[in-house]
């Protein structure tokens, strides 16, 4: 394993670090491991205010700003040491009605590589995903594992209303409208897995660093 | 309990926001001038994160319905209670069925109006700042409309007539340097500073954009999302550079041409459409220094109100 590979680590702010690794590796998959890893280990410090993944990079925001230095200094300590294998997150079911009302646009989808509504369902729903990070809205998962085959330009005319717990795509992703919001992925399902709640501790039941898979309740075809 | 009349162009219930929920997709929110929501919570005796009311513009109305004593703080609204003028930097009593009238701010953008006892409603992810993207915190989850009520304490007893200096504006603005020098290139940061920036139309609390009348910071680099948080300055492809707020998203995919000094941040909410602002960048020390002027200042008054509450 590359574990020697120089990472960066910017001053951002005054309480803010950045670390970059974005460069270092032919894997991202691999690299977001070990940046959950460190994750894990920032949260054990109870130094910091926030701790945010997002795609090979973490940015961390200290409770207190005459730590900068020495913090900036330690991450890269971290960095090198961790194992990206010593991180294992929570793996989630999301019961999911596919097609049909719940999936409107299913059919188009499956038009636009030439497979079956039904083809459509087995690759989405057979797959583990990844939830590299949470970000854009409350509870909104980033996800890694859509195959190839169900990658879908997203739509023309986004829609101005889509219903909380749709399950689409766009592009390159999928993933699951945590709340009512304007949207432009393709929806070919819905799930009634709540990803946020405002009164709940956590709010959110999946976190960075969890896997997922999409159980198909029911098909129309 | 204090009605709203009319709510103006945007009232919301914040206080200093939610920490700790960045990496669930959870923006900040809370007051924009995080500073003068302090000193009107200490004008008070308040807890320095009890949740006050943001006005913004003005063209506002609230009647109270028992008695309470308020401090005002933030940009002149030429407010009056009932028909006296009062000001921003005092403290006020107030009687049952009192109305608080806000008629425009002409040098600023943003009003605090905190009351004894801060405001009563349920927190929320430890806080009772509104979420207005998400839809929670506040008393509704929303901004306050006509009809809605706020809950509070009534206060009764006489508090006394206190009065705080707020820091003078600044137009120019002070930057942590950019992560992201070598993707930019140096011109394009030079340039940046170099400019006058007016403030657009389509700010709100999530942002700040700026547009100059010509530029040439356009480009075509997109990044894999990275964290962001009030005072990155985002430059997406258009070259029209972004001040992220309170409310601004977690992630983002544009590059950074800097991050807001923490001590200047507070300026951006008296910034209204038109305005015009220039940037430079400072070293740590110098944004440190900035900082511990402000809690200095903030210290001073602390110490100025022991002896009068």
């Amino acid at each position: 394993m590359n574990s020697q590979a120089p990472v960066s680590i910017s001053i951002l702010s005054s309480n803010s670090l950045f670390l970059d690794a974005t460069h270092l590796s032919e894997d991202s998959l691999m690299t977001q491991k070990r940046i959950w890893a460190l994750v894990s280990q920032c949260k054990e410090s109870n130094a910091f205010l926030d701790i945010v993944p997002a795609m090979n990079s973490l940015t961390v925001y200290l409770l207190n700003t005459h730590e900068l230095a020495k913090w900036q200094t330690t991450l890269a300590t971290w960095w090198d040491e961790i194992d990206a294998q010593q991180y294992q997150g929570a793996h989630h079911k999301i019961l999911t009605h596919y097609g049909g009302e719940y999936g409107p646009d299913v059919d188009f989808v499956a038009d636009a590589h030439g497979l079956t509504p039904k083809q459509v369902i087995e690759k989405h729903s057979s797959a583990h995903y990844q939830v590299l990070f949470l970000g854009f809205q409350p509870g909104f998962v980033y996800l890694h594992g859509l195959t190839t085959q169900l990658h879908t330009p997203r739509r023309a005319n986004p829609r101005t209303h889509v219903a909380k717990g749709s399950v689409a795509i766009g592009a390159g992703q999928t993933g699951i409208y945590p709340a009512d919001s304007p949207g432009g992925w393709h929806i070919i399902g819905h799930t009634d897995f709540s990803l946020f709640n405002c009164h709940a501790n956590p709010p959110s039941v999946i976190q960075p660093g969890d896997t997922l898979q999409f159980v198909c309740l029911e098909s129309t075809s | 309990m204090i009605t709203v009349l009319k709510p103006g162009l945007l009232m919301t219930i914040q206080d200093r926001g939610r920490t700790g929920f960045r990496h669930l997709g959870v923006a900040q929110s809370g007051a924009i001038d995080s500073y003068a929501m302090t000193i009107a919570n200490r004008l008070l005796d308040n807890d320095d994160n009890d949740a006050v009311i943001e006005i913004t513009l003005g063209l506002a109305k609230l009647q109270f319905n028992c008695d309470s004593s308020i401090a005002l703080i933030g940009t002149d609204m030429q407010a009056k209670l009932d028909d006296t003028s009062i000001y921003p930097g005092w403290t006020y009593t107030v009687k049952q069925g009192q109305t608080l009238t806000f008629a425009t701010a002409r040098n600023g953008f943003r009003a605090y109006l905190a009351v004894k006892g801060g405001i009563n409603c349920e927190r929320v992810m430890n806080s009772r700042a509104t979420d207005l993207a998400a839809g929670f915190g506040g008393t509704t989850g929303a901004a306050l409309k006509e009809n809605d009520t706020i809950p509070i304490t009534p206060y009764s007893k006489s508090w006394p007539k206190l009065g705080a200096i707020s820091p003078p504006k600044r137009s120019l603005i002070r930057l942590h340097p950019s992560i992201h020098t070598q993707l930019l290139s140096q011109s394009t940061l030079d340039e940046f500073c170099a400019k006058s920036w007016q403030v657009t139309p389509q700010s709100n609390r999530m942002g700040v954009r700026l547009q100059a009348h010509t530029n040439q910071l356009a480009h075509s680099h997109s990044l894999p999302s990275l964290a962001v948080n009030p005072g990155s300055i985002q430059l997406p492809p258009s070259g029209e550079p972004i001040v992220l707020l309170n409310d601004g998203q977690t992630t983002g995919g544009y590059p950074l041409l800097g991050t807001v000094i923490s001590a200047d941040l507070y300026h951006f909410a008296q910034l209204k459409p038109g305005d015009s602002i220039n940037f430079c960048y400072v070293d740590l020390a110098t944004a440190n220094a900035a900082q511990a002027k402000l809690n200095a200042h903030l210290q001073q008054l602390a110490i100025a109100l022991k002896n009068k509450h």
